[in-house]
């Protein structure tokens, strides 16, 4: 085989541009990762306040300029064999625990729900949710973002699991349905609850 | 050098007479995927320019270097690199557009429009031709695309880029922000552009 | 147990509730072009369902032993250079979506050029449809999809594995067969039917694919659903009449909401 027909020597131009695009994207990478690693921890971290003290201690806390130390847990829940992980948030003010902040996700009705939960430090009442990440029907399922709904769940307790009712709750155990999206409202009371089951153990000894 | 359309006819050519989406029927998944608001068709057509501007511009430089038998591979992987370079940004600089575009923005490597213009234009003419060529694309690409988001948005939502635009009493035709209001919309517009150009000839 | 519902579920997902075509919107070349008979459409299927199961394997190899944070081989590698702790830092998650389109192209050429050798018949069937799927949008969303679910996980237990992985692909290219072969059967029909000039071709074939995506959308919860009455009730609470109930309370009132 002669040189020039050499199937190295042929493809010269795609190892050198390679080469080229290769060091361009290293380069994209060093400048950009560290932002985009921020943008994914702030995502979350943002929410902690409001979700553990209230929208509005969350605010006066902001004016006051105080600001709740926030200290990132892996905490790893044995069920009947299956190891289950959560990512956990400590929210500290002034050093006093003021709450815990779990990311719990689950099957909704269309797609992956994913939400965050605040509870106070004993695990005894729920303080906050917001939901992360979901693709819920618009203007139905996707409802359950909405303060309105997820307010509900605020300053709950948590010793029975929430159920899901159309009739218009009366207990501080029942959550009322978005019209129209039962199991969407059911697959997020579930997410909660299960998520509470699994980590009031570990949380409230701590 | 072969001899082909100049600069200001393919920049023309681009956003209408060949328009990528209404004429070609290329690059419908972007197209079908993305258009529930205006805003991320806006960025979906933005980040689809950078590509193909990028790209034609490189084919074009190398033209003379490209060996036929090895051509697509430098089109994947040039196309390739400025996809994950668009990628990157937008999830540094655009966190939730991002994650709302999700895998939509990774494939646009497999779009048949830029491929197929790296192919018709930039591999044959120069450089100027071949960025004209991909600024008349793009426009005419961000053209459907809004097109279709704009009916698909005010219709499904009430709102044009986030903003209310129909009085609140208006039913929400929720189909529309779905996927088969994707597929109804876009047929729709075709059927209408086709009628509207056979009528002119 | 929970394994299996896991295959299940992602198996329904991939093939009827978030089709590829008429949810996700991948493959819609395909789609429109190759759907004119009931034949070529299964053959395009076929040959889809096919290379998406390669690629599917390729790219969960490829992502979990090398591109993924702290994967074990470029760990390896880059351990001969370096000290370890930086070397269980390498992240080449940037690389991905080039790796992934040359594994694909590359490998397809393979397989190809193999069926065309020891398979004729197969070749005939489908193979013709090979080269012309390697830059088909539905096999890349497959591996992005895999991607997602090994690399964007908050935990590392949660990483899908083989397994999961080709349940994936297989019912993702099953699902796209399925929503071509009906497209094909419609359009079959359609050719008998008078429809207006301007509508023949793309555009009728499109507005057919919006009512099939509405039917497909019925599927939509089938999988909470399924979930539910396959798991043991040890929540205490959603009962499968419960959830029956349930399913029936929101037929109802999609029904008034004029669904």
């Amino acid at each position: 085989m002669s040189f020039k027909q050499n199937n190295i020597v042929q493809a010269w131009l795609v190892l050198l541009l390679a080469l080229c695009f290769g060091s361009a994207l290293a380069a994209v990478h060093v400048t950009l990762a560290p932002t985009i690693e921020n943008n994914k921890i702030s995502e979350t971290k943002e929410k902690v306040p409001e979700l553990v003290l209230g929208v509005e201690q969350a605010q006066t806390i902001a004016q006051k300029g105080t600001k709740l130390d926030i200290v990132g847990h892996q905490i790893e829940v044995d069920k009947a064999g299956q190891k289950t992980f959560y990512s956990v948030y400590e929210a500290l003010l002034e050093g006093k625990k003021s709450g815990w902040v779990i990311k719990a996700s689950g099957q909704g009705y269309a797609d992956k729900i994913e939400l965050l939960l605040g509870v106070d430090p004993k695990v005894e009442k729920v303080t906050g949710l917001f939901v992360l990440d979901q693709k819920e029907t618009p203007g139905l399922g996707n409802k359950v973002i909405e303060p309105k709904w997820r307010g509900q769940f605020t300053q709950k307790p948590t010793d029975k699991a929430f159920a899901v009712t159309k009739k218009g709750a009366s207990t501080p155990y029942e959550i009322d349905a978005v019209t129209g999206a039962t199991i969407s409202s059911r697959s997020v009371t579930q997410i909660v609850n299960v998520a509470i089951n699994d980590l009031r153990p570990v949380l409230s000894k701590q | 050098m072969a001899q082909g359309p100049t600069a200001a006819e393919r920049f023309i050519q681009g956003i209408l007479p060949e328009n990528p989406v209404y004429r070609q029927l290329l690059g419908l998944c972007p197209t079908l995927a993305v258009t529930n608001s205006m805003q991320a068709a806006i960025t979906m057509a933005g980040a689809v320019m950078f590509v193909l501007f990028c790209a034609n511009v490189v084919i074009s430089l190398i033209r003379n270097l490209l060996k036929p038998h090895l051509r697509i591979v430098i089109f994947t992987l040039t196309i390739a690199t400025f996809v994950t370079i668009a990628d990157r940004v937008l999830a540094a600089y655009m966190y939730q557009m991002s994650k709302t575009l999700g895998p939509y923005i990774p494939l646009i490597i497999v779009n048949c429009i830029i491929i197929g213009r790296c192919e018709i234009c930039a591999s044959r003419q120069s450089v100027v031709t071949a960025g004209a060529d991909a600024i008349g694309q793009s426009i005419g690409f961000a053209l459907a695309l809004s097109s279709i988001a704009a009916v698909r948005e005010i219709l499904g939502t009430g709102m044009f880029f986030g903003l209310r635009v129909l009085p609140t009493a208006w039913p929400d035709w929720v189909i529309m922000v779905l996927p088969p209001g994707a597929f109804l919309t876009f047929g729709l517009l075709l059927g209408a552009i086709n009628w509207y150009s056979a009528r002119k000839s | 147990m929970t394994y299996l519902i896991d295959i299940v579920l992602i198996a329904m997902g991939a093939a009827l509730i978030n089709n590829f075509v008429l949810y996700y919107f991948v493959g819609i070349c395909p789609f429109i072009g190759v759907s004119k008979k009931v034949d070529m459409a299964f053959g395009m299927g076929c040959a889809v369902t096919f290379v998406v199961t390669i690629a599917a394997i390729i790219s969960w190899t490829i992502t979990t032993y090398i591109l993924m944070p702290g994967a074990p081989l470029s760990k390896w590698i880059a351990g001969m250079f370096m000290s370890a702790e930086v070397a269980a830092k390498i992240d080449l998650t940037i690389l991905s979506y080039i790796v992934y389109i040359f594994a694909i192209s590359s490998s397809v050429q393979f397989v190809e050029m193999y069926v065309r050798k020891y398979f004729p018949p197969l070749y005939k069937s489908f193979g013709v449809f090979l080269p012309l799927i390697t830059t088909n949008c539905a096999i890349l969303f497959a591996c992005l999809t895999i991607m997602s679910k090994i690399i964007g996980v908050d935990n590392p237990a949660d990483a899908w594995d083989l397994g999961r992985s080709l349940t994936l692909a297989i019912f993702g290219g099953v699902g796209f067969t399925i929503a071509i072969v009906i497209m094909a059967g419609i359009r079959e029909e359609l050719d008998l039917c008078d429809i207006p000039k301007p509508f023949k071709g793309a555009a009728i074939t499109l507005i057919v694919g919006g009512i099939l995506a509405m039917g497909f959308m019925g599927f939509t919860g089938v999988d909470s659903g399924l979930r539910d009455a396959m798991t043991p009730d040890t929540q205490a609470n959603a009962s499968l009449s419960d959830e029956i109930q349930g399913a029936q309370q929101l037929l109802l009132s999609q029904k008034d909401l004029g669904y």
